[in-house]
Protein backbone atom coordinates (compact mmCIF):
# COMPACT_ATOMS: atom_id res chain seq x y z
CA UNK A 1 0.00 0.00 0.00
CA UNK A 2 1.03 3.55 -0.35
CA UNK A 3 1.20 6.11 2.15
CA UNK A 4 -0.39 5.56 5.75
CA UNK A 5 2.25 2.89 7.33
CA UNK A 6 5.64 4.78 6.68
CA UNK A 7 8.27 3.77 9.46
CA UNK A 8 9.97 5.79 12.25
CA UNK A 9 12.51 8.47 10.30
CA UNK A 10 11.02 7.10 6.66
CA UNK A 11 10.75 10.00 4.46
CA UNK A 12 9.15 10.06 0.97
CA UNK A 13 11.79 9.89 -1.90
CA UNK A 14 11.52 9.13 -5.70
CA UNK A 15 13.79 8.77 -8.47
CA UNK A 16 11.77 10.04 -11.08
CA UNK A 17 8.43 11.25 -11.51
CA UNK A 18 7.69 9.37 -15.11
CA UNK A 19 9.35 8.18 -17.86
CA UNK A 20 10.17 10.94 -20.38
CA UNK A 21 12.60 11.87 -17.00
CA UNK A 22 14.93 8.46 -17.57
CA UNK A 23 18.08 9.91 -18.96
CA UNK A 24 18.98 8.96 -22.81
CA UNK A 25 22.21 6.61 -21.41
CA UNK A 26 20.15 3.67 -20.10
CA UNK A 27 19.85 2.84 -24.04
CA UNK A 28 22.88 1.01 -23.97
CA UNK A 29 21.93 -1.33 -21.52
CA UNK A 30 24.45 -0.41 -19.22
CA UNK A 31 24.66 0.93 -15.11
CA UNK A 32 24.17 4.89 -15.17
CA UNK A 33 24.76 7.03 -12.62
CA UNK A 34 22.22 9.67 -12.21
CA UNK A 35 23.91 12.71 -10.07
CA UNK A 36 21.23 14.81 -10.67
CA UNK A 37 18.47 12.39 -10.00
CA UNK A 38 20.62 10.82 -6.86
CA UNK A 39 19.99 7.08 -8.76
CA UNK A 40 21.64 5.19 -10.33
CA UNK A 41 19.75 3.49 -13.03
CA UNK A 42 20.58 -0.98 -13.40
CA UNK A 43 19.65 -2.60 -16.69
CA UNK A 44 17.74 -5.54 -15.28
CA UNK A 45 16.52 -7.59 -18.93
CA UNK A 46 15.88 -5.00 -21.10
CA UNK A 47 14.13 -2.62 -18.38
CA UNK A 48 15.99 0.57 -17.15
CA UNK A 49 15.31 0.17 -13.72
CA UNK A 50 16.42 3.35 -11.40
CA UNK A 51 17.50 3.14 -7.33
CA UNK A 52 17.69 6.12 -5.57
CA UNK A 53 20.56 6.47 -3.72
CA UNK A 54 18.69 6.06 0.28
CA UNK A 55 18.19 2.59 -1.04
CA UNK A 56 21.46 1.64 -1.56
CA UNK A 57 24.17 0.64 1.36
CA UNK A 58 26.78 -0.11 -0.31
CA UNK A 59 29.08 -1.36 -3.55
CA UNK A 60 31.40 -3.82 -4.09
CA UNK A 61 33.96 -5.15 -6.56
CA UNK A 62 35.43 -8.55 -7.19
CA UNK A 63 37.70 -9.62 -10.46
CA UNK A 64 38.29 -12.84 -11.25
CA UNK A 65 40.82 -12.87 -14.22
CA UNK A 66 39.17 -11.38 -17.27
CA UNK A 67 35.99 -10.84 -15.48
CA UNK A 68 34.69 -7.84 -12.91
CA UNK A 69 32.14 -8.39 -10.73
CA UNK A 70 30.16 -5.52 -9.37
CA UNK A 71 27.69 -5.79 -6.68
CA UNK A 72 24.75 -3.26 -5.27
CA UNK A 73 24.02 -3.76 -1.48
CA UNK A 74 20.55 -2.18 -0.89
CA UNK A 75 19.34 -1.00 2.51
CA UNK A 76 16.77 -3.74 3.71
CA UNK A 77 15.28 -4.57 6.91
CA UNK A 78 16.95 -7.03 9.43
CA UNK A 79 20.64 -6.53 8.75
CA UNK A 80 22.96 -5.98 11.58
CA UNK A 81 24.80 -2.81 10.18
CA UNK A 82 23.50 0.43 9.27
CA UNK A 83 21.67 2.72 11.48
CA UNK A 84 17.99 1.92 11.92
CA UNK A 85 16.78 5.14 10.96
CA UNK A 86 18.42 5.48 7.50
CA UNK A 87 16.46 2.45 6.84
CA UNK A 88 13.69 2.83 3.60
CA UNK A 89 10.63 1.26 5.10
CA UNK A 90 7.38 2.22 3.84
CA UNK A 91 5.68 -1.58 4.06
CA UNK A 92 8.21 -3.57 6.17
CA UNK A 93 6.61 -6.93 4.88
CA UNK A 94 7.07 -6.17 1.35
CA UNK A 95 9.98 -7.90 -0.32
CA UNK A 96 13.19 -6.36 -0.65
CA UNK A 97 15.86 -6.50 -3.49
CA UNK A 98 18.87 -7.20 -1.03
CA UNK A 99 21.19 -7.12 -3.66
CA UNK A 100 22.21 -7.05 -7.53
CA UNK A 101 25.03 -8.31 -9.18
CA UNK A 102 26.72 -7.43 -12.73
CA UNK A 103 30.03 -8.83 -14.87
CA UNK A 104 31.81 -7.05 -17.33
CA UNK A 105 35.22 -7.74 -18.76
CA UNK A 106 35.46 -3.69 -18.03
CA UNK A 107 36.82 -3.38 -15.44
CA UNK A 108 38.46 -0.18 -15.48
CA UNK A 109 34.72 1.15 -16.16
CA UNK A 110 33.16 -0.55 -12.99
CA UNK A 111 35.96 0.90 -10.99
CA UNK A 112 34.60 4.16 -12.09
CA UNK A 113 31.07 3.30 -11.65
CA UNK A 114 31.69 1.93 -8.13
CA UNK A 115 33.61 5.22 -7.32
CA UNK A 116 30.57 7.13 -8.60
CA UNK A 117 28.08 5.45 -6.16
CA UNK A 118 30.16 5.80 -3.13
CA UNK A 119 30.55 9.60 -4.26
CA UNK A 120 27.05 10.18 -4.51
CA UNK A 121 26.47 8.47 -1.02
CA UNK A 122 29.26 10.23 0.75
CA UNK A 123 27.40 13.24 -0.97
CA UNK A 124 23.92 12.32 0.26
CA UNK A 125 24.88 11.67 3.67
CA UNK A 126 26.79 14.57 4.38
CA UNK A 127 24.18 16.46 3.19
CA UNK A 128 21.58 14.96 5.75
CA UNK A 129 23.81 15.30 8.33
CA UNK A 130 24.23 18.80 7.68
CA UNK A 131 20.47 19.29 7.28
CA UNK A 132 20.30 17.47 11.14
CA UNK A 133 23.14 20.17 12.69
CA UNK A 134 21.09 22.85 11.36
CA UNK A 135 17.46 21.08 13.03
CA UNK A 136 19.43 20.66 16.63
CA UNK B 1 -1.47 -3.19 -50.11
CA UNK B 2 0.06 -1.02 -47.42
CA UNK B 3 3.13 -1.84 -45.56
CA UNK B 4 4.03 0.58 -42.70
CA UNK B 5 7.49 0.53 -41.68
CA UNK B 6 9.58 1.83 -38.47
CA UNK B 7 13.00 1.99 -38.44
CA UNK B 8 15.90 1.11 -35.88
CA UNK B 9 14.15 -1.90 -34.12
CA UNK B 10 15.51 -4.58 -32.01
CA UNK B 11 14.60 -7.78 -31.50
CA UNK B 12 14.24 -9.47 -27.81
CA UNK B 13 17.63 -8.11 -25.93
CA UNK B 14 19.76 -8.43 -29.37
CA UNK B 15 22.30 -5.71 -30.06
CA UNK B 16 21.15 -5.96 -33.82
CA UNK B 17 19.37 -3.24 -35.28
CA UNK B 18 16.27 -3.91 -38.27
CA UNK B 19 13.11 -2.74 -40.11
CA UNK B 20 9.90 -3.44 -38.24
CA UNK B 21 7.16 -3.80 -40.74
CA UNK B 22 3.46 -4.29 -40.41
CA UNK B 23 0.74 -5.16 -43.10
CA UNK B 24 -2.88 -6.76 -43.09
CA UNK B 25 -1.13 -10.19 -43.40
CA UNK B 26 0.81 -9.91 -40.56
CA UNK B 27 4.11 -8.41 -38.56
CA UNK B 28 8.09 -9.40 -39.44
CA UNK B 29 11.24 -7.80 -37.84
CA UNK B 30 14.04 -7.95 -40.46
CA UNK B 31 18.18 -7.51 -39.16
CA UNK B 32 19.50 -4.45 -41.06
CA UNK B 33 22.88 -6.59 -41.40
CA UNK B 34 22.40 -10.44 -42.10
CA UNK B 35 19.39 -12.72 -42.36
CA UNK B 36 17.85 -12.61 -39.08
CA UNK B 37 14.18 -12.30 -39.31
CA UNK B 38 11.19 -12.58 -37.19
CA UNK B 39 7.88 -13.26 -38.75
CA UNK B 40 4.40 -12.92 -37.11
CA UNK B 41 1.04 -14.43 -39.14
CA UNK B 42 -1.84 -12.36 -38.41
CA UNK B 43 -3.94 -15.18 -37.25
CA UNK B 44 -1.48 -16.02 -34.58
CA UNK B 45 -1.14 -12.62 -33.10
CA UNK B 46 -3.57 -12.51 -29.94
CA UNK B 47 -2.45 -9.53 -28.20
CA UNK B 48 -0.14 -6.55 -28.08
CA UNK B 49 1.45 -4.39 -24.82
CA UNK B 50 3.59 -0.89 -25.04
CA UNK B 51 6.02 -0.90 -21.98
CA UNK B 52 8.56 1.83 -21.44
CA UNK B 53 11.99 -0.57 -21.54
CA UNK B 54 15.41 0.58 -21.38
CA UNK B 55 15.65 1.15 -25.44
CA UNK B 56 12.71 3.63 -25.92
CA UNK B 57 9.67 1.51 -25.94
CA UNK B 58 8.85 -1.87 -26.59
CA UNK B 59 6.12 -3.34 -28.56
CA UNK B 60 5.01 -6.66 -26.96
CA UNK B 61 3.75 -9.46 -28.96
CA UNK B 62 1.46 -12.14 -27.66
CA UNK B 63 1.19 -15.47 -30.35
CA UNK B 64 -1.80 -18.30 -30.41
CA UNK B 65 1.46 -21.06 -28.96
CA UNK B 66 1.34 -18.75 -26.04
CA UNK B 67 4.88 -17.46 -27.23
CA UNK B 68 5.87 -13.98 -27.02
CA UNK B 69 8.19 -11.62 -29.18
CA UNK B 70 9.74 -8.32 -28.27
CA UNK B 71 10.39 -5.38 -30.24
CA UNK B 72 12.79 -2.57 -28.35
CA UNK B 73 13.46 0.81 -30.05
CA UNK B 74 9.80 2.25 -30.42
CA UNK B 75 9.27 6.08 -29.79
CA UNK B 76 6.84 7.80 -27.88
CA UNK B 77 5.30 9.15 -31.17
CA UNK B 78 4.88 5.94 -32.82
CA UNK B 79 2.36 4.44 -30.17
CA UNK B 80 -0.60 5.82 -31.83
CA UNK B 81 0.38 4.88 -35.01
CA UNK B 82 0.90 1.54 -34.36
CA UNK B 83 -2.50 1.51 -31.82
CA UNK B 84 -4.08 2.42 -35.12
CA UNK B 85 -2.54 0.01 -37.04
CA UNK B 86 -2.88 -3.00 -34.69
CA UNK B 87 -6.59 -2.66 -34.38
CA UNK B 88 -6.71 -1.79 -37.80
CA UNK B 89 -5.14 -5.24 -38.90
CA UNK B 90 -5.65 -7.52 -36.32
CA UNK B 91 -8.39 -6.12 -34.30
CA UNK B 92 -6.47 -5.88 -30.95
CA UNK B 93 -5.79 -2.87 -28.97
CA UNK B 94 -2.47 -2.09 -27.84
CA UNK B 95 -2.36 -2.31 -24.03
CA UNK B 96 -0.23 0.58 -22.10
CA UNK B 97 2.08 -1.58 -18.96
CA UNK B 98 2.41 1.05 -16.77
CA UNK B 99 6.44 0.74 -15.39
CA UNK B 100 7.52 2.16 -11.98
CA UNK B 101 10.01 4.82 -11.76
CA UNK B 102 10.17 5.54 -8.09
CA UNK B 103 13.33 3.99 -7.14
CA UNK B 104 12.32 1.88 -4.08
CA UNK B 105 13.74 -1.47 -3.42
CA UNK B 106 10.86 -2.97 -1.96
CA UNK B 107 7.44 -3.90 -3.56
CA UNK B 108 5.94 -7.18 -4.45
CA UNK B 109 6.78 -10.35 -6.66
CA UNK B 110 4.30 -11.82 -8.93
CA UNK B 111 4.68 -14.77 -11.07
CA UNK B 112 3.70 -13.91 -14.63
CA UNK B 113 3.85 -17.32 -16.77
CA UNK B 114 7.45 -17.59 -17.48
CA UNK B 115 8.56 -14.30 -15.24
CA UNK B 116 8.47 -13.27 -12.28
CA UNK B 117 7.85 -9.63 -12.22
CA UNK B 118 8.49 -7.04 -9.64
CA UNK B 119 5.92 -4.56 -8.65
CA UNK B 120 6.62 -1.14 -7.10
CA UNK B 121 3.35 0.16 -5.78
CA UNK B 122 1.31 -1.86 -8.41
CA UNK B 123 3.57 -0.98 -11.41
CA UNK B 124 5.99 -3.04 -12.73
CA UNK B 125 9.61 -2.58 -11.94
CA UNK B 126 11.27 -4.77 -14.13
CA UNK B 127 10.40 -8.60 -15.25
CA UNK B 128 13.02 -11.63 -14.57
CA UNK B 129 12.60 -14.88 -17.09
CA UNK B 130 12.48 -17.60 -15.22
CA UNK B 131 13.48 -19.66 -18.17
CA UNK B 132 17.16 -18.11 -17.81
CA UNK B 133 17.64 -18.75 -13.74
CA UNK B 134 20.47 -21.07 -13.88
CA UNK B 135 20.65 -21.81 -9.97
CA UNK B 136 18.54 -20.42 -6.84
CA UNK B 137 18.76 -20.21 -3.46
CA UNK B 138 17.02 -20.36 -0.01
CA UNK B 139 19.30 -18.36 2.95
CA UNK B 140 17.65 -18.93 6.54
CA UNK B 141 14.19 -18.74 5.56
CA UNK B 142 14.11 -15.15 4.15
CA UNK B 143 16.29 -14.45 2.01
CA UNK B 144 15.73 -15.71 -2.03
CA UNK B 145 18.85 -15.53 -4.56
CA UNK B 146 18.52 -16.30 -8.01
CA UNK B 147 21.58 -16.60 -10.84
CA UNK B 148 21.51 -16.15 -14.13
CA UNK B 149 22.85 -17.89 -16.85
CA UNK B 150 26.11 -15.70 -18.53
CA UNK B 151 25.14 -15.46 -22.43
CA UNK B 152 27.92 -16.39 -24.29
CA UNK B 153 28.68 -13.31 -26.36
CA UNK B 154 31.76 -11.98 -27.63
CA UNK B 155 33.66 -10.16 -25.18
CA UNK B 156 33.89 -6.30 -26.60
CA UNK B 157 34.14 -3.37 -24.60
CA UNK B 158 30.41 -2.03 -25.62
CA UNK B 159 28.73 -4.79 -24.26
CA UNK B 160 25.99 -4.59 -22.32
CA UNK B 161 26.45 -5.14 -18.34
CA UNK B 162 24.82 -8.60 -17.70
CA UNK B 163 23.06 -9.12 -14.28
CA UNK B 164 24.20 -12.18 -12.96
CA UNK B 165 22.88 -12.50 -9.62
CA UNK B 166 19.91 -10.97 -7.55
CA UNK B 167 18.83 -11.71 -3.78
CA UNK B 168 15.94 -10.51 -2.46
CA UNK B 169 14.90 -10.38 1.81
CA UNK B 170 11.71 -12.03 2.15
CA UNK B 171 10.57 -10.67 5.60
CA UNK B 172 7.14 -11.55 5.13
CA UNK B 173 7.13 -15.35 4.13
CA UNK B 174 6.63 -17.13 7.62
CA UNK B 175 3.24 -15.64 7.67
CA UNK B 176 2.10 -15.41 4.34
CA UNK B 177 3.29 -16.21 0.96
CA UNK B 178 2.18 -15.42 -2.62
CA UNK B 179 2.80 -18.14 -5.08
CA UNK B 180 5.22 -19.06 -3.82
CA UNK B 181 4.87 -22.49 -2.89
CA UNK B 182 7.48 -24.31 -5.09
Amino acid sequence: GTGGKEGKGWKRFQSYKGEAALPREVENLRIFVDRKSQSVVLPIHGYAVPFHINTIKNVSKNEEAEITLLRVNFQTPGQLAGRKEDTPFEDPDATFIRSITYRSIDGSRFDAISKQITDLKKEVNKREQQKKEMAD
Amino acid sequence: MTTTQFDGIYHGLSPEVGKFRIAVSGMAWKAEEGDQMVAMQASDIKWAQWIRVARNYQLRVGLKDRSKETFDGFVREDHDRLAHLLKQHFSITLETKEVSFKGWNWGVTDFQGQELAFLVSNKTAFELPLTQVANSNIAGRTEVSLEFATQNRKPSRNAPDEMVEIRFYVPGTQTKSRGSDA
